[in-house]
């Protein structure tokens, strides 16, 4: 059979790897992605039971970004983006996170390439509080990111990163990867729970200590991760930011990070690994979050994404 | 789902939905368990920050569990505000929106 391939576009503006799996226009649609929840599957649909309430955190939506006072953005291109947002609610950052204080959206896909050895994701996305009072806005949105969630038919392995991009209302604007700290126990790592099905290495955004000065025990901070991303200079403007993640799938390692303009070398850097869960081999769920840092909604626009591999 | 089993114990609205792609929408309310008398009022927003009612508030008595409020020409952003929950008589809801372009 002869193939002729015409790729569309607006994949110019990204940098795939040679198999393009999903590339989600959400000008489309949700293309799939949907919001994160537990597994309703105890009696009267109820979850298990766990210290962060993960049924709580805010639905995601197709946005035109339609603003206040200025102007209705659409998207990069076109008029509709995949908006995270998060419910008007946050604890400090020391202690866990309150319920709705972050927006997660992910895509269950899976694993079909035995000679698989990268996956990529990429996006372009913008984020802003919503104005709903005055100032500058910046200082109230306290990170964001994107992790794999992954299982191969050894271990449960989440690589990922976020911009910490502010600590209880001070300004940080650094990236971490996702790895947890050594000796941090079950007990560490739920809130003081020992029991429970949640282990160190799963579910990174909101379990663990956190410290004030931002670090936390499930993230480590990127070698040379500062950057003063672009935000604009009121939250009802937006500008859009490129993101691209390279994970080495067959050594479980972490490879680049781009973000805008600067290449961050992560070789050698591990994310946690863990035992695998039952029934999810080759599991492959890109994932992405926001997480509001004061009692103000704030939102995450994701133009397009593209996962892809090699 | 914009609403997964939220206890209410006094007026309460549902987290701003925007869904300007959507040429219409139902809301779907569920209840569950005990309740009292319950009044539920579709509003619609420029911006997800002021909010107008759109439409006649829909009454859930105690005896019933779920209700349909249905919206067309509703621009862009969509929410429900309840009254009749209190401290004393709290509910517990869940809201459901379906969206067709």
């Amino acid at each position: 059979m002869q193939k002729v391939i015409q790729y569309e576009r607006g994949l110019e503006k990204f940098k795939p790897l040679r198999n393009i799996v999903t590339y989600d226009d959400f000008d489309k649609g949700f293309n799939g992605w949907l919001d994160l929840t537990p597994n309703f599957v105890n009696a009267d649909y109820r979850h298990y039971p766990s210290e962060v309430d993960l049924a709580s955190w805010a639905p995601s939506m197709l946005s035109a970004a339609p603003m206040r006072f200025a102007a209705t953005h659409g998207s990069m291109e076109g008029t509709y983006s995949l908006k995270l947002s998060t419910r008007p609610v946050a604890d400090r950052y020391e202690q866990k996170p309150a319920n709705g204080s972050m927006g997660v959206v992910l895509k269950r896909l899976s694993a079909f390439d035995p000679t698989m050895r990268y996956i990529q994701i990429e996006a372009w996305y913008a984020y802003t509080p919503q104005q709903d009072r005055l100032g500058f806005g910046e200082e109230d949105i306290r990170a964001f990111g994107f992790y794999f969630d992954l299982q191969d038919p050894q271990y449960r392995w989440m690589p990922g990163v976020r911009y910490v991009n502010s600590v209880n209302g001070t300004l940080t604007k650094k990236w971490q990867y996702w790895r947890v700290a050594d000796g941090v126990t079950k007990k560490d790592w739920c809130y003081g729970r020992e029991d429970g099905w949640q282990r160190p290495g799963v579910d990174n955004l909101w379990y663990g200590r956190r410290y004030p000065d931002g670090s936390a025990d499930a993230f480590q901070w990127v070698p040379d991760g500062e950057q003063d991303l672009l935000y604009n200079e009121s939250p009802d403007k937006i500008n859009w930011l490129y993101f691209r993640l390279l994970i080495d799938y067959r050594r479980r390692e972490y490879v680049e990070m781009q973000s805008m303009d600067r290449t961050f070398d992560l070789r050698g850097l591990a994310p946690t690994l863990t035992e695998p869960y039952k029934n999810i081999n080759n599991l492959i769920n890109p994932i992405f979050f926001v997480e509001t840092d004061t009692n103000r909604s704030v939102n995450l626009f994701l133009d397009s994404v593209v996962y892809s591999t090699d | 789902m914009i609403e997964r089993r939220v206890p209410i114990t006094a007026t309460f609205t549902t987290h701003p939905y925007e869904a300007g792609w959507a040429g219409e929408a139902v809301f779907f309310v569920q209840v569950e368990g005990d309740h009292p008398d319950l009044s539920v009022q579709a509003q619609i927003s420029p911006d997800g920050l002021h909010w107008v009612n759109r439409g006649d508030p829909r009454k859930i008595a105690a005896d019933e569990e779920i209700a349909a409020i249905e919206l067309t020409n509703f621009g862009g952003w969509l929410r429900l505000a309840f009254t009749g929950a209190t401290e004393q008589q709290p509910a517990t809801v869940l809201v459901h929106i379906a969206l067709k372009g």
